[in-house]
C-alpha cells in the first residue's frame, strides 16, 4: 500500500496566535464586574488554539456514512409477508443519500467534504450517483474525488424492469445515451474517473451481496482501468471478484484514511464493509 | 452539402430513426464553456428552468438539458451542454466540443482572470471542434456594476478580435439570457442557409477529419430556419 505523506506541522513558536496567548491585551484594564458564570482558568490561556487538520473530517464522515448505512439497511432487509412488495433499487440509493446529506449538513461536513448528486442525465453520462470531493481549502477545488455508483441485487434491478421503466424512456435520457459511449455504467465511471487521474477514486457500493443479501461493501480503487484494459468485459461479476482475492474489509473511516495517507499518483484498491 | 447540411440532417435523422421525440425540425448541439464560477449553470438554469440560486454548486464533468425554440414555423431542439470550468475535467469536456454548432463563451465580469482565459478557450474550440462552429461571448454578472472588473468595452474589443459575437448578461436577473441563445441560433441559422445556397467556397471547404468520422448518409434538408 502507498507511503504515508507526512503533513507539515506548524511550529508553535512560529505562530502568532501561540504567543499571544501569554500577552495580556493593550487595552486590558481591570474589570470589578460581577459576572454570572466561572471565569475561566489562568491555564486555559495556556492551551493553543485548536488548528483544524487536514484528518478532521474523517471521523465526521465516518459517523455519516454509519447512519446512512443503518438506514439504508432498514429497508434493505425489508420482506413483505406477501412478497409483493418490494422497495425499488432506486428508493435504497435515494434514502443512503438523503440520509447521508442530512448527516453531513447537520455536523458541518460539507465546507471541506462536499457530496454532489449527480442529474438522472449525469448518471447516465458518467456512471456515477453522487461523487464525493474532498475541496483544497482556499481554492474550493477538488483534492480528492471519490465516484460512487450503487450496485442492486439482480432481482431487485430485474423487478425494477417492469415497473420503473417510463423514466428511461424520457427524451433527455434518450439523448444521453445516444451522447455517451456504447460501454456499460460500469465502464462509463471508471473512464470518468480515469480521465480526471489517480486522485478521483471510483467506489461501486454493493447494496447487498449474493452470499451477503443484508450489509453494504464496497470495492474502491483509482487503478481499475487497468482491469478494464486487462479483461474483454468489465461487469459486475469482475467487480465481485475482487472481493475474492482481499483477507481485509476496511471500515470507511479506514478506506479515508488510506486515500488521504496514500502517496500521491500511487495506484490504491480496497475493499470495504459500510455497515 | 457541406459539412454544416450534414450535421443538421444528420441530427435530425437521429432523432427520428431512434424513436425520439419526433416533433423537431432541426437539433442545435451547443456547448456553454469558460472559467469555473463564472455562471455557466446558472445560466443554462435561466434559460431552460426560469430559475436561479445564488448558492454555488461547482458542475461535475458534464450535464445537460434540452429546450425546443421555434424560428419561421421550424421547431429546433436545443440540446444545451453546461461543462465544468474546472481544469481537472478538460479531457472529459473536450470531449463533447465534437459535433457541437455553437458555443456560449462566458466570463465573469468582476474576475479579470476569467476574462483573461478567454483566449484559451477560444484556442480549445478551434482545437477540439469544427471550423463552422459559431461563438458568442459572454460577460456574465453584469448585475454586479459595483464588482466590475472588465468594462463593456474591453469585452466588446476581445469578441471583435476573435470574430464572436458579444453580450453582457445576467442569470440572477435575467438579462440577455434569452438574447444570447437566439442570436446563436440565428448566426447557426444564417451559416446553414449559406451552406445550402452552395458557395462553393463553403461546400468544398474541408470538413475536420473528426466530424466526418461519422457522416451518416446525405438527406437534403430544407433550410430555411
Amino acid at each position: 500500500m502507498g507511503q504515508e505523506i507526512s503533513f507539515p506541522t506548524s511550529n508553535p513558536f512560529n505562530d502568532p496566535t501561540f504567543l499571544s496567548t501569554f500577552k495580556i491585551p493593550s487595552r486590558w484594564q481591570p474589570t470589578f464586574e460581577t459576572k454570572s458564570y466561572p471565569s475561566p482558568s489562568i491555564f486555559a490561556t495556556l492551551r493553543r488554539a485548536r488548528i483544524p487538520k487536514p484528518n478532521d473530517f474523517i471521523p465526521l464522515f465516518g459517523d455519516c456514512i454509519s447512519v446512512a448505512s443503518t438506514r439504508t439497511q432498514e429497508f434493505l432487509v425489508f420482506k413483505d409477508p406477501e412478497n409483493k412488495f418490494h422497495p425499488g433499487s432506486e428508493v435504497l440509493t435515494q434514502i443512503f443519500l438523503m440520509t447521508y446529506i442530512t448527516q453531513s449538513v447537520s455536523l458541518n461536513l460539507i465546507n471541506n467534504f462536499t457530496c454532489t448528486a449527480m442529474t438522472p442525465e449525469q448518471r447516465i453520462l458518467l456512471g456515477a450517483d453522487w461523487v464525493w470531493a474532498l475541496l483544497d481549502k482556499p481554492s474550493k477545488t477538488p483534492k480528492i474525488q471519490i465516484a460512487v455508483q450503487v450496485l442492486h441485487l439482480h432481482e431487485r434491478e430485474e423487478a425494477e424492469d417492469h415497473t420503473c421503466g417510463q423514466e428511461t424512456y424520457r427524451e433527455s435520457m434518450q439523448m444521453a445515451q445516444r451522447a455517451s459511449s456504447n460501454r456499460n455504467m460500469h465502464e462509463k465511471m471508471v473512464d470518468f474517473c480515469t480521465s480526471i487521474g489517480k486522485d478521483c477514486y471510483a467506489l461501486f457500493l454493493f447494496f447487498g451481496k449474493k452470499n451477503d443479501r443484508e450489509n453494504i461493501y464496497g470495492v474502491l480503487s483509482n487503478n481499475f482501468e487497468a482491469a478494464n484494459g486487462k479483461y474483454h468485459r468489465f461487469d459486475r461479476t469482475l467487480i465481485e471478484n475482487f472481493f475474492r482475492g482481499s483477507r481485509y474489509l476496511h471500515t470507511p473511516s479506514g478506506m479515508m484514511h488510506a486515500i488521504i495517507s496514500k502517496r500521491r499518483g500511487d495506484p490504491l484498491t480496497l475493499m470495504i464493509k459500510f455497515s | 452539402m457541406d459539412l454544416y447540411g450534414k450535421m443538421a440532417a444528420t441530427q435530425d435523422v437521429r432523432g427520428k430513426a431512434e424513436g425520439g421525440d419526433q416533433n423537431f425540425d432541426y437539433m442545435f448541439k451547443l456547448l456553454i464553456i469558460g472559467n469555473s464560477s463564472v455562471g455557466k449553470t446558472s445560466f443554462l438554469f435561466r434559460y431552460a428552468d426560469d430559475a436561479f440560486t445564488s448558492a454555488f454548486v461547482s458542475t461535475v464533468g458534464i450535464d445537460f438539458k434540452v429546450k425546443t425554440v421555434y424560428k419561421n414555423d421550424k421547431r429546433i431542439k436545443l440540446q444545451i451542454w453546461d461543462t465544468a470550468g474546472q481544469e481537472r475535467y478538460r479531457t472529459i469536456t473536450t470531449a463533447y466540443y465534437r459535433g457541437a454548432m455553437g458555443f456560449i463563451l462566458m466570463y465573469d465580469i468582476t474576475n479579470e482572470e476569467s476574462f483573461g482565459a478567454v483566449q484559451d478557450w477560444s484556442t480549445q474550440i478551434k482545437t477540439y471542434s469544427w471550423d463552422n462552429a459559431q461563438v458568442v461571448l459572454a460577460g456574465n454578472k453584469c448585475d454586479m456594476e459595483e464588482e466590475r472588473v472588465v468594462s463593456v468595452d474591453s469585452g466588446r474589443l476581445l469578441a471583435e478580435q476573435l470574430g464572436f459575437e458579444f453580450f453582457e448578461t445576467s442569470a440572477k436577473d435575467n438579462i440577455n439570457v434569452k438574447q444570447t441563445f437566439e442570436r446563436l441560433v440565428d448566426l447557426i441559422c444564417d451559416k446553414m442557409s449559406d451552406s445550402m445556397d452552395g458557395d462553393p467556397a463553403a461546400t468544398t471547404g474541408a470538413p475536420t477529419a473528426k466530424l466526418t468520422d461519422s457522416a451518416p448518409p446525405l438527406q437534403q434538408p430544407s433550410c430555411n430556419c
